[in-house]
């Protein structure tokens, strides 16, 4: 190469752009879109902070505002698509290309943007596979980031939802990208310094806080009878037996129960202490019982929670907060605790085939992943032993030489038989399978491979898959707790009994649990209400949660 | 620390069956159910429809003693078709309700309603006609008919018509009463009208500490079947005059309260207009507190009953 520094010239050149419409650094709202268009070119790569939680939503409507025929082929690089402005993009042509994780609220519309060719899809990672591309090939040439507020020198503080932004921020500023921020408002100090200033080169006040979804608050007055009962059989039957301490809660209704039966239901079986001590997770108000009554040691966090942030300010003892009292979060450093630290994921899905295979992907739908694909993997690189992990391990493979033989996290998949609108959760065939045939895919959107999965949760009972020696045992062990659903009533009797004795199968009896003992007010709390009480009226529930 | 608490020992109204509720009201062992599960009167309806039938048609009915008194009883179940009103769910409450007359026996009757089941509208419609008629003449025969609202269905639709003709209503934080519901006023007037995803706004409308401050309720409890039934002891031993003074003073009160809070554009409006110190605290505050704030200030129907 003849002429070296091109890039930072390239940069020099967008910052000259963009300074003829700032002040200093800060950008007026009203200059917002030929800003943009000053800053961004034609084919760059684009990060619109789009995350699980908080979104950069002023830069996105005013992205999604500019003239196609001025800026076009953007290629996308965002963990979350959930605004709608996210796929207005796409629509308008202003952009044609998306790498991703997450799309939840979008997905099907994602869906049919797919399968119009509006969309040109590179790919649907997990969250740490796409931080890790944003530093191989991936790399934005433009980050849109969202914060609570800035001073005039573009330091930002980022509140109790950091995030995806130091990822994102590394990535861009460090490799000559131009960094733009949406904050709620400047300030003349910040409460702390979340990211530095000279790696943020423009500041937009947007005079309101960015948008947050409450992603992570469950209704304890929505739990079901049967969400209880697979509540009582993953904690008597996988956590007290493997003496599950250091974990990760998929979001979902089975994992809210647990939590809250952890101050009751676990208290009785004598499990304070020995289960359920340290977690990766978002601080989900559901766990505020078990928090409050000393079960939980210590908590770190993805993102936020709407309505948490006092709680969690008043309970620096369990989260990371900063020295301005309030939460400090990270999903890049999180996700990789949850992978590596942690010796068990267990959360819902949609959907379960005959090896174990597990899905949230439908045919009209394309909700991409969360953080489970991570946390529901096992770690090959992991080498520091624990219980849990150790035994797992030991059941995998009983005949191999113990200091030779990996252990293994337990991956559980936890839910009733049959889902919302009564669809069954166990199936055939992936519809994920379908989608990919029918977009051209090289992979299926598989969120749990079946070689991750290690136990399986119904209210028919728990499926231990390490037990399992071959593929028909496995077959049988997921018919044998698939209740009557076609892939549960097509079971060999015979064949789920005999697995049912070695330990394979565990019904609710085999375990000594009746299943009329799982009934509501089993609970430590009912209702937003009873959370709200019980943090001493710390935890401040957002309006669409509260019936009072 | 605190130990949280498990929920054991109390009976949450809100989360209870309705037989859970008649057991929990009612002196122990003394409730003895009309036309109960074991006749199998159920709906002749919904089996068009390839619906699920219960053998109660969602409502309990019967006699028992309350502190030793002979009461009739009524307790509907929310969680069967949101304690809808159909053909005989509707037809067991008037049954009661006549022989309450005959009998000269109180009535308590446990709303929990989403109003009239839509699979038998016009049956479910007439019911709500005969039932007003019946409560009405039960309270013409000096007979008190006590309402107890605190259900997860609400009182809904023409739930809270009988609500209205009712001598006393007995009600929760957790208890609504309205004519129409959260989402029918926004599929009909739209969302910028009544945003029925926020719950708050549902609750601070149409919730009970509101009804409760506006009079549209006599009695604010918790959550609690005990404090149900403390609550329900109390307003039976009260007096069930029903004459013309009566109506017209109610009537008046009503026009009075028209006019008062017509401006009002929100609950709070209404609080701060009835002079609540800190109106927007109310939703948040514990009973004691509401009540305390609540005495002297909250509109009340005692002078029509």
């Amino acid at each position: 190469m003849s002429h070296w520094g091109m890039q930072r010239a390239a940069l020099r050149e967008r910052l000259a752009a963009g300074q003829r419409h700032a002040k200093g650094k800060i950008v007026p709202i009203p200059a917002l879109p030929a800003f943009l268009k000053a800053v961004i070119r034609s084919g760059d790569r684009v990060c619109l902070e789009g995350d699980n939680q908080k979104q950069a939503d002023i830069l996105a409507s005013a992205l999604a505002a500019l003239d196609p025929r001025e800026v076009h082929d953007l290629h996308m690089v965002q963990s979350g698509v959930v605004l709608s402005a996210h796929l207005d993009v796409f629509d308008k042509g202003i952009a044609r290309r998306l790498d991703f994780s997450y799309s939840g609220p979008q997905s099907a519309r994602i869906a049919r943007m797919l399968f119009g060719r509006k969309i040109e899809l590179g790919a649907v990672h997990t969250y740490l596979e796409l931080f890790a591309r944003y530093f191989i090939d991936l790399t934005p040439h433009v980050a849109l980031i969202a914060a609570v507020s800035a001073d005039k020198d573009g330091n930002l503080y980022t509140g109790p939802n950091t995030e995806d932004t130091p990822t994102v921020v590394e990535a861009t500023s460090y490799k000559n990208g131009l960094v733009v921020a949406q904050v709620t408002e400047i300030v003349a100090k910040l409460p702390r310094v979340d990211i530095p200033g000279d790696l943020v080169h423009f500041v937009v006040e947007a005079g309101k806080p960015f948008y947050v979804e409450p992603l992570f608050t469950r209704d304890p007055a929505a739990i079901t009878e049967t969400q209880i009962l697979t509540a009582m059989l993953a904690i008597k039957g996988i956590y007290a037996p493997y003496g599950v301490r250091r974990l990760n809660h998929g979001i979902g209704f089975n994992t809210a129960a647990i939590e809250l039966l952890l101050p009751t239901y676990g208290e009785r079986l004598g499990l304070k202490g020995k289960v359920c001590t340290h977690f990766a997770l978002n601080p989900h108000p559901t766990l505020i019982p078990a928090i409050e009554s000393g079960w939980v040691e210590q908590i770190h966090c993805f993102g936020s929670e709407v309505g948490m942030e006092d709680y969690v300010a008043a309970r620096s003892d369990i989260f990371f907060t900063g020295p301005d009292g309030s939460l400090r979060s990270n999903r890049a450093f999180c996700q990789t605790a949850g992978l590596y630290a942690c010796d068990m994921f267990i959360g819902a899905t949609l959907q379960i085939d005959l090896e174990g295979h597990s899905s949230t992907v439908t045919t009209n739908r394309i909700a991409g992943f969360g953080g489970a694909p991570n946390m529901g993997s096992d770690p090959r690189g992991r080498r520091h032993p624990s219980e849990p992990w150790l035994k797992a391990g030991a059941e995998a493979a009983p005949d191999a030489n113990a200091a030779l033989r990996r252990g293994r996290k337990l991956v559980v998949q936890i839910g009733e038989t049959f889902g919302d609108n009564n669809v069954p959760l166990f199936v055939e065939q992936l519809d994920a399978l379908a989608l990919a045939r029918e977009l051209n895919l090289d992979l299926a959107p598989v969120m749990v491979y079946a070689d991750d999965v290690t136990h399986i949760v119904t209210e028919e009972g728990i499926a231990n898959l390490l037990l399992c020696r071959n593929t028909d045992e496995r077959e049988q062990a997921i018919r044998g707790v698939a209740g009557y659903t076609d892939i549960g009533r097509a079971r060999d009797p015979k064949m789920v009994e005999r697995l049912r004795e070695r330990g394979v199968i565990r019904r609710p009896e085999d375990l000594g649990i009746d299943p009329l003992d799982a009934d509501r007010r089993l609970l430590a709390a009912r209702s937003i209400k009873d959370l709200m009480l019980t943090s001493g009226g710390l935890y401040r529930p957002p309006s669409r949660f509260r019936n009072w | 620390m605190t130990t949280a608490q498990s929920n054991a020992a109390s009976l949450s109204w809100y989360e209870a069956s309705a037989r859970q509720r008649v057991e929990a009201l009612l002196d122990r062992g003394s409730f003895c159910e009309f036309i109960g599960p074991e006749q199998r009167e159920a709906s002749p309806h919904l089996s068009i429809f390839d619906l699920p039938e219960q053998f109660d048609d969602g409502i309990v009915i019967g006699r028992g003693r309350l502190e030793g008194s002979s009461v009739l009883i009524a307790a509907q179940e929310g969680r069967f078709m949101g304690g809808a009103f159909g053909e005989v769910h509707g037809a067991k409450l008037t049954g009661l309700l006549r022989a309450a007359r005959m009998l000269k026996e109180d009535v308590l009757v446990l709303f929990d309603t989403g109003g009239v089941r839509l699979q038998e509208a016009n049956a479910g419609e007439l019911a709500i006609a005969e039932i007003m008629r019946a409560v009405i003449e039960a309270r013409r025969a000096g007979i008190k008919v006590v309402g107890l609202i605190g259900g997860r269905a609400g009182c809904y639709g023409g739930g809270s018509l009988i609500a209205g003709t009712c001598s006393r209503l007995i009600i929760s934080e957790q208890g609504r009463i309205s004519v129409s519901g959260p989402e029918v006023i926004e599929t009909n007037k739209g969302v910028e009208e009544f945003d029925s995803r926020d719950r708050a706004l549902v609750w601070r409308t149409m919730g009970g500490k509101h009804r409760y401050l506006i009079g549209g309720a006599d009695t604010f409890v918790d959550d609690e079947a005990l404090a149900f039934r403390q609550a329900a002891i109390n307003t039976l031993e009260m007096n069930g005059r029903y004459d013309l003074p009566l109506l017209t003073a109610e009537q008046q009160r009503l026009e009075r309260r028209l006019t008062r809070f017509s401006p009002a554009a929100d609950a709070i409006d209404v609080w701060q207009t009835l002079g609540i110190e800190a109106p927007t605290e109310i939703p948040g505050l514990p009973t004691k507190e509401f009540m305390r704030r609540a005495a002297d200030k909250r509109e009340n129907a005692d002078d029509a009953r």
